[in-house]
């Protein structure tokens, strides 16, 4: 296919997803190129998506697929983006393919090799919190299902090497790069978690039962490291009482970002239904400091988790989160600033709210591009109100958490407004060449 | 006109009032130079009085009760004797003269002895001439400032009009979550909606520890204690006396030392054989030690140790420091109290006195002097440009260096409190950890709240000891005691004086859950040198 109409898209979360399946749809030959050894990002790592309460694998893993099958798009997973020369209508991209050790051709994804592989180390999908081998595939779903093996952790005892039928295994695969010439290009980075050990007044990295929402949501679903069973790490004790700590690290002028993360009031609502679904006993305490729930159906969503579900909502802040260390129990220490008492209140697991921000690597890779960085690090837009994909640079678009905090139903729109843009640029740099 | 001493007697009504009575209506003569305040026993007289009135501008403070043995409270007199002896300690380390207070035992029947030794005491004090404090401006004096611009600045420079409301500052502070009546949110939002007279003549103004804790987490950086102390400026000062711990003795003696004329008489302490020096590069400012050892002798802290291992140290290492003989006080409290003229005449005088030294580095053994040197004394004077250090940042430095070698062995299990005026105040949480585990043998453990988390020790220039204070006091050290430690460490001598003072009264819980053996860390840095 001619250069001009192919576009490369960076990131595999649902932001790069939808973009790839709009270009590739109306004909344009799509690169995604993602990171890590699957697409699906954030979003597969959800128990629900809120305010629907959609199972987020099921309505992601089709989009996955059709991303895998679509013939006028090409998966670079486990490849990062080297170079970019050139400019609108003709970039010229080298990719880094990491070797996988595993030939994707002759990978059947059977798992006999993980099986047997003798490594266990801490699963980035379950955030840490279950075990995966050094040879993995990250998610039981993932596109495309061939193993990899991590290079780092791997003891090379060849175990995997004899047990695979297909013989895929190839420990000498080199790193392999790729040009590509492209239109255009489309960012789609997403975001990671603020260290919620900066604000060490909530023990989380110290007290084992303080977990990051990302964690939790890992312990809630059906595919994480206790199978959705909700059970305190510590002691694998039904919790009773679950506490929800927004603005970790959010809306903070000091020790933070000042801005609001957008998603965390919303998704904290979700996940404290979800507790009251797996378990009505388990009361859900929600510390917030302005229910910041903007999207559409996201206020009656609130209303239904108080009212149907019996989420309880408490204007505060926490100062402080200290743990019994005979039992593991967590005393939260808050002034419930509608009643105006300075209290306390004991809870079994403490789940953190973090801001999320921009990838720590954006900034390479924006230094790569040629982008600009707003404070905080995320990919800048030409113009805030009239062009918010659109960036410094004509010919590189930008979508989702990258560009600027939001949810789901955001990050899609805006996937597709950056597809509709780049699909834009590329007409008029067709046109130019007549 | 010749100087004629003026003499304040506080007498006990008993014996020596009616003693005095009694010269009176028998027609003795006796100079009219005597003030008498009647208290109905000597051991009423607290040491604030006496200072209060030297302060004042009195040539001679006169104290009598009645004869051992005959108090009509039993043993009022003799706990004056005791009182009267550590004031004059006090009086002699203000180099007011240790003569101009006297104590005489004087009965109903001894009017000629009661004239005897007014006369006396008189002719005495003539001999010495006028106290150095003598002086027609009152040192309590404050500038007259408007209320209104001084909040308004106040809200400006602390952020506080970015407070969102959130509590966190009051689910951190440790007097909120024991006096649910407090909390610096609420203080704020009456500040903000002009309702400071709800705040200014209350005790919630002088609640605040300063302790940073909740300065620390607030998301708006709102800076609280800064706030509490630009306010505590304008407020009515009856106020804060009433809720000085030890009747403000501590305040009178800084307020005293910013007399140009007073001549301390302080370094009785130094230990034999130590050599300082006049000029040089480093000053090591010794601080209040001197009379916090005398007024809480009490508690046999042995809070003089301090100073005197921080000069043997030293000297181990070659370093002679400078030390002011006539070293006046840093001024932290009275800043923290809200008196800034006072503050500020401390301010100049030191830095004048340093600079006349030739000295480069201060080094000081106390939190509260490290925090006022670094961060205080330069926002107040110009061209204050001294490298400070505090005792654990110069011995870090030396063990760097491989200068300090230890050849004891501490055989202990060490916990560390963190003072707020060290940690959250100047971020110095590591120097005075690295110290500890570099002496040999030294178990190093730390309190489940430390370092940005350590809770305060309980109170902070000498305001609002209560029962609030107490209960922090006791949940810290059950703290340090739940670490399983046998000595628990500081570097702060207020820290030992309030937890002594806690662990001395009776107590709300088992005793053995909350006492501990304490020592100041140069203390033991100097047991670990052999140099104690």
């Amino acid at each position: 296919m001619e250069a001009k109409q192919s576009v490369l898209i960076i990131g595999g979360g649902i932001a790069g997803i939808q973009a790839s399946l709009d270009l590739a749809s109306r004909g344009m030959k799509v690169y995604l190129v993602e990171k890590t050894p699957s697409i699906g990002g954030r979003m597969s790592q959800l128990d629900k998506t809120f305010p629907t309460m959609d199972c987020s694998m099921c309505i992601l893993a089709p989009k996955m697929i059709e991303c895998f099958r679509h013939p006028n798009i090409t998966l670079l997973t486990y490849a990062e983006v080297q170079e970019v020369k050139g400019s609108a209508g003709n970039f010229r991209v080298k990719i880094l393919k990491k070797p996988r050790f595993v030939d994707l051709e002759k990978c059947t994804g059977c798992g006999e090799c993980a099986q047997h592989c003798p490594v266990e180390v801490p699963n980035e999908f379950d955030m840490g919190l279950g075990v995966r081998k050094a040879i993995y595939v990250p998610f039981p779903q993932a596109v495309p299902l061939k193993y990899t093996i991590d290079d780092e952790n791997c003891v090379k005892c060849r175990l995997c090497q004899r047990m695979c039928k297909a013989g895929a295994i190839n420990y000498d695969q080199p790193p392999e790069t790729i040009d590509l010439n492209v239109g255009a290009i489309i960012v789609a980075t997403g975001f990671e978690l603020f260290d919620a050990q900066t604000r060490s007044e909530y023990g989380y990295g110290k007290y084992q039962n303080v977990l990051t929402s990302l964690e939790f949501e890992r312990l809630l679903s059906a595919s994480g490291p206790t199978g959705g069973h909700l059970l305190r790490l510590s002691d694998g004790r039904i919790p009773r009482r679950i506490a929800f700590i927004q603005c970790v690290g959010s809306r903070s002028l000091k020790g933070g970002v000042s801005y609001c993360s957008s998603a965390c009031c919303v998704y904290a609502t979700k996940e404290g239904v979800l507790i009251r679904e797996h378990n009505p006993e388990c009361e859900v305490y929600v510390f917030y400091n302005d229910l910041k729930v903007f999207g559409k159906g996201f206020q009656e969503f609130v209303n239904r988790a108080k009212n149907e579900w019996g989420v309880k909502y408490v204007r505060a802040l926490p100062g402080e989160v200290v743990e019994d260390p005979k039992t593991g129990d967590l005393t939260i220490w808050y002034e419930d600033t509608t009643e105006n008492v300075t209290k306390s209140m004991k809870a079994d697991i403490v789940v953190l709210c973090p801001a999320l921000v921009p990838r720590v690597t954006s900034k390479e890779l924006a230094g790569i591009l040629g982008l600009e960085l707003d404070e905080f690090g995320f990919m800048k837009s030409r113009d805030p109100l009239f062009a918010p994909v659109d960036t410094n640079l004509p010919g590189i678009y930008i979508c989702g958490y990258c560009q600027g905090p939001k949810d789901i139903p955001e990050s899609v729109a805006q996937a597709s407004g950056a597809a509709a843009r780049a699909a834009e640029a590329i007409v008029a740099a067709g046109k130019e060449a007549h | 006109m010749a100087y004629e001493p003026r003499i304040v007697a506080f007498l006990c009504n008993w014996c020596s009032y009616m003693g005095a009575n009694l010269a009176g209506t028998s027609r003795i003569s006796y100079p009219p130079n005597i003030r008498i305040i009647r208290v109905m026993c000597s051991g009423r007289v607290d040491p604030i009085f006496v200072i209060s009135a030297f302060e004042a501008g009195a040539d001679g403070v006169l104290v009598c009760g009645c004869h051992p043995g005959d108090c009509h409270y039993v043993s009022g007199n003799l706990k004056a004797e005791k009182r009267i002896e550590t004031t004059r300690k006090l009086v002699k380390l203000l180099g007011l003269g240790p003569e101009r207070l006297r104590l005489e035992w004087i009965s109903t029947s001894e009017g000629g002895k009661f004239a005897e030794v007014v006369t006396d005491f008189t002719q005495k004090l003539r001999k010495i001439g006028p106290s150095p404090l003598k002086s027609e401006a009152n040192p309590k004096a404050k500038a007259s400032l408007n209320v209104q611009e001084v909040i308004k600045k106040a809200i400006a420079e602390t952020n506080v009009r970015y407070c969102l409301e959130c509590g966190k500052c009051s689910g951190s502070c440790p007097i909120s979550r024991l006096n649910e009546a407090y909390s610096p949110r609420r203080t704020v939002e009456k500040f903000l909606i002009g309702l400071e007279n709800k705040v200014l003549p209350t005790a919630d103004l002088w609640t605040c520890l300063t302790c940073f804790t909740c300065t620390e987490r607030c998301p708006s950086d709102v800076k609280y204690p800064y706030f509490i102390r630009a306010c505590r400026r304008v407020a009515p000062v009856d106020v804060k006396e009433e809720l000085c711990a030890h009747r403000g003795i501590p305040m009178a003696l800084s307020r005293i030392m910013t007399n140009p004329k007073i001549k301390q008489e302080r370094m009785d302490w130094l230990p034999d054989g130590a050599e300082i020096s006049e000029k040089g590069d480093l000053l090591y400012f010794v601080g209040c030690a001197p009379y916090l050892d005398v007024y809480f002798e009490d508690f046999n802290l042995g809070l003089i140790k301090i100073p005197q291992s921080v000069v043997k140290i030293l000297d181990k290492v070659g370093i002679k420091p400078v030390i002011l003989r006539n070293e006046k006080c840093c001024g932290h409290d009275l800043l923290w109290t809200g008196d800034f003229e006072n503050f500020e005449k401390l301010a100049k005088v030191n830095a004048a006195d340093f600079k006349e030294t030739g000295a480069k580095k201060i080094v000081t053994a106390c939190p509260e002097g490290y925090r006022t040197f670094k961060e205080d004394y330069p926002k107040f004077l110009e061209n204050f440009d001294f490298e400070v250090l505090h005792i654990s940042e110069l011995l870090s430095e030396l063990i760097d260096k491989g200068e300090l070698k230890f050849d004891t062995k501490i055989a202990r299990k060490v916990v560390y409190h963190d003072p707020c005026r060290l940690g959250r105040h100047m971020g110095v949480y590591e120097p005075p950890r690295k110290v500890l585990a570099s002496l040999p043998g030294t178990e190093l453990v730390e309190m489940e709240r430390n370092r940005q988390n350590a809770l305060c020790c309980g109170v902070s220039s000498w305001l609002s000891c209560n029962r609030y204070s107490k209960g922090v006091q006791i949940d810290r050290l059950r703290e340090a005691k739940a670490t399983g430690a046998d000595l628990l460490v500081t570097a702060c001598h207020k820290c030992q004086i309030h937890w002594k003072c806690v662990t001395s009264e009776k107590l709300p819980v088992d005793p053995g859950e909350v006492t501990m053996e304490m020592r100041d860390l140069s203390v033991l840095v100097a047991e670990a040198l052999k140099l104690a």
